[in-house]
């Protein structure tokens, strides 16, 4: 096998990678939110139930996680949706793993705001969701933004971690191209695939940063 | 961000994709990372000994055949699951967990020994020299288990001054042309494929050191299915294109047990 032949068959799983690393980020990012507002309720049940959440997902192996939500359903219900639909199971692994790190960081964010902030926009006449939305959180996603990338471009590895499930995304084929020919070459392939993609993420995070950089 | 929700399940719906044609369609797991019997071939579609025969066996019996490449730590809920119905691919029955009153399980149709492989310069030349050596075998393999515990071996790997346990027989290989370790324990056909690979700096030691049987195994309850896919495999037999197969990939027809009854 040529490395051109490998090159365009592991591109074959590249489609997957992607749609991986982005169902992730659309779902974990908005999810990731919600956990961290449910986390700083003063409610004290929803609070403890959602540290627990967080606590569990961030202490387990996403391996483990994968198995658990494709298998788990068979093994309890005999349900078989997972097993059969194995994106959606690695969507909703990957979705609940990355929102629980997602919400640390908002939570980092949003905890970082001065009091003050919330005094004035209430004497100003705010509601507590305006202050919110118009005022934390667009300094908040500021703040957190290189935070943010970290995460985003450990997701982009993570990705391989599908090969749990016997997803065939690129660093699957990669694997078994190795093993068929006895050889490296895919692994470097693959490692040059994936900084290719980082170096995209991180370039794009840097715009945004950039972007969101006024009052400096 | 209602548009992107939308955007985001047609994706998904669409990559998870469904294959339904017509007819029933038989799905055949594979580890495809098991050269000579399952791999993925220059063609970069998958080949060896076992998945052709199962080509040769659903255009006898007129299914659709899936590929499904599975993770073989898992295998045995993949099958549970239906999302594979039978592990076709180099598997050692009686052993590891594939036992008779857990699976249907078909006949043996290779036998298969397991072997030291080691490179010039060792040493190496029997059993008795490996004492002290730090040998590499594949995780979760029967090679593994015949090392290990109570298996058929246990007395020998236990004179190993360490069993180190790789995810491939890439990495391990690559160990020993490093000298990290000393030998690989090894099935015979893998051995005799990655020396033709690698070259005649390799050479396996001449005794085995345990024997297995590799077979195919089906759901509990699958045994009509079991019985219609012997049957056709028996065809293939006699009709010659089990031994043609047998060398077309390299497997040493002495293993390929079927031949001589």
């Amino acid at each position: 096998m040529t490395i051109t032949a490998m090159i365009v068959k592991m591109s074959e799983g590249l489609g997957r990678t992607c749609a991986i690393f982005f169902l992730t980020l659309l779902f974990s990012l908005p999810l990731g939110l919600l956990v961290a507002l449910l986390r700083m309720s003063k409610n004290r049940v929803v609070s403890t139930i959602t540290k627990a959440y967080i606590s569990v997902l961030r202490g387990t192996p996403l391996m483990l996680q994968l198995i658990a939500v494709a298998y788990g359903p068979f093994y309890l219900f005999g349900a078989t949706l997972l097993v059969k639909q194995k994106l959606l199971a690695i969507i909703i692994a990957f979705a609940l793993n990355y929102a629980a790190y997602f919400a640390e960081i908002y939570r980092g964010g949003i905890e970082s705001m001065p009091v003050g902030q919330y005094e004035a926009a209430h004497v100003l006449g705010y509601s507590k969701a305006q202050t919110f939305m118009r005022i934390i959180l667009p300094q908040v996603v500021k703040r957190i933004l290189p935070s943010v990338t970290n995460e985003v471009i450990t997701l982009v590895k993570d990705t391989s971690m599908a090969f749990t499930l016997a997803y065939m995304e690129m660093f699957s084929i990669g694997k078994q191209i190795a093993n068929s020919q006895s050889s490296f070459t895919p692994f470097v392939i693959a490692g040059a695939f994936y900084y290719i993609m980082n170096s995209v993420v991180a370039f794009a995070m840097s715009r945004c940063e950039k972007a969101l950089g006024y009052y400096r | 961000m209602k548009k992107l929700i939308a955007i985001a399940l047609v994706l998904m719906f669409a990559l998870i994709g469904c294959a339904s044609a017509e007819g029933f369609t038989f799905k055949m797991g594979i580890d495809a990372e098991y050269p000579p019997y399952s791999y993925l071939g220059d063609d970069g579609n998958y080949a060896g000994f076992d998945v052709e025969m199962c080509q040769k066996v659903c255009e006898i019996l007129g299914w659709n055949l899936e590929i499904v490449p599975i993770n073989w730590d898992t295998k045995d809920i993949q099958l549970d699951a239906e999302e594979i119905d039978c592990i076709w691919s180099g598997l050692t029955i009686y052993a590891n967990g594939i036992t008779e009153d857990r699976f249907t399980i078909s006949f043996p149709y290779s036998d298969n020994s397991q072997m030291i492989l080691t490179k010039q310069g060792t040493g190496i030349e029997s059993f008795d020299d490996l004492a002290g050596k730090i040998v590499g075998v594949q995780m979760g393999t029967s090679a593994e288990a015949a090392l290990t515990g109570d298996g058929e071996a246990a007395e020998l790997g236990a004179t190993f001054g360490a069993l180190q346990p790789y995810q491939d027989y890439t990495v391990a290989f690559t160990e020993l042309q490093a000298g990290a370790i000393d030998a690989i324990a090894i099935d015979a056909p893998v051995a005799k494929q990655k020396i033709d690979t690698y070259g005649d700096e390799y050479y396996c030691l001449e005794e085995s050191y345990a024997s297995e049987k590799y077979g195919i195994c089906f759901r509990k309850a699958d045994t009509e299915l079991c019985k219609q896919v012997e049957d056709a495999y028996m065809q293939l037999v006699e009709d010659g294109t089990y031994i043609a197969l047998g060398e077309k990939y390299g497997l040493d027809t002495g293993y390929l047990v079927l031949a001589a009854q």
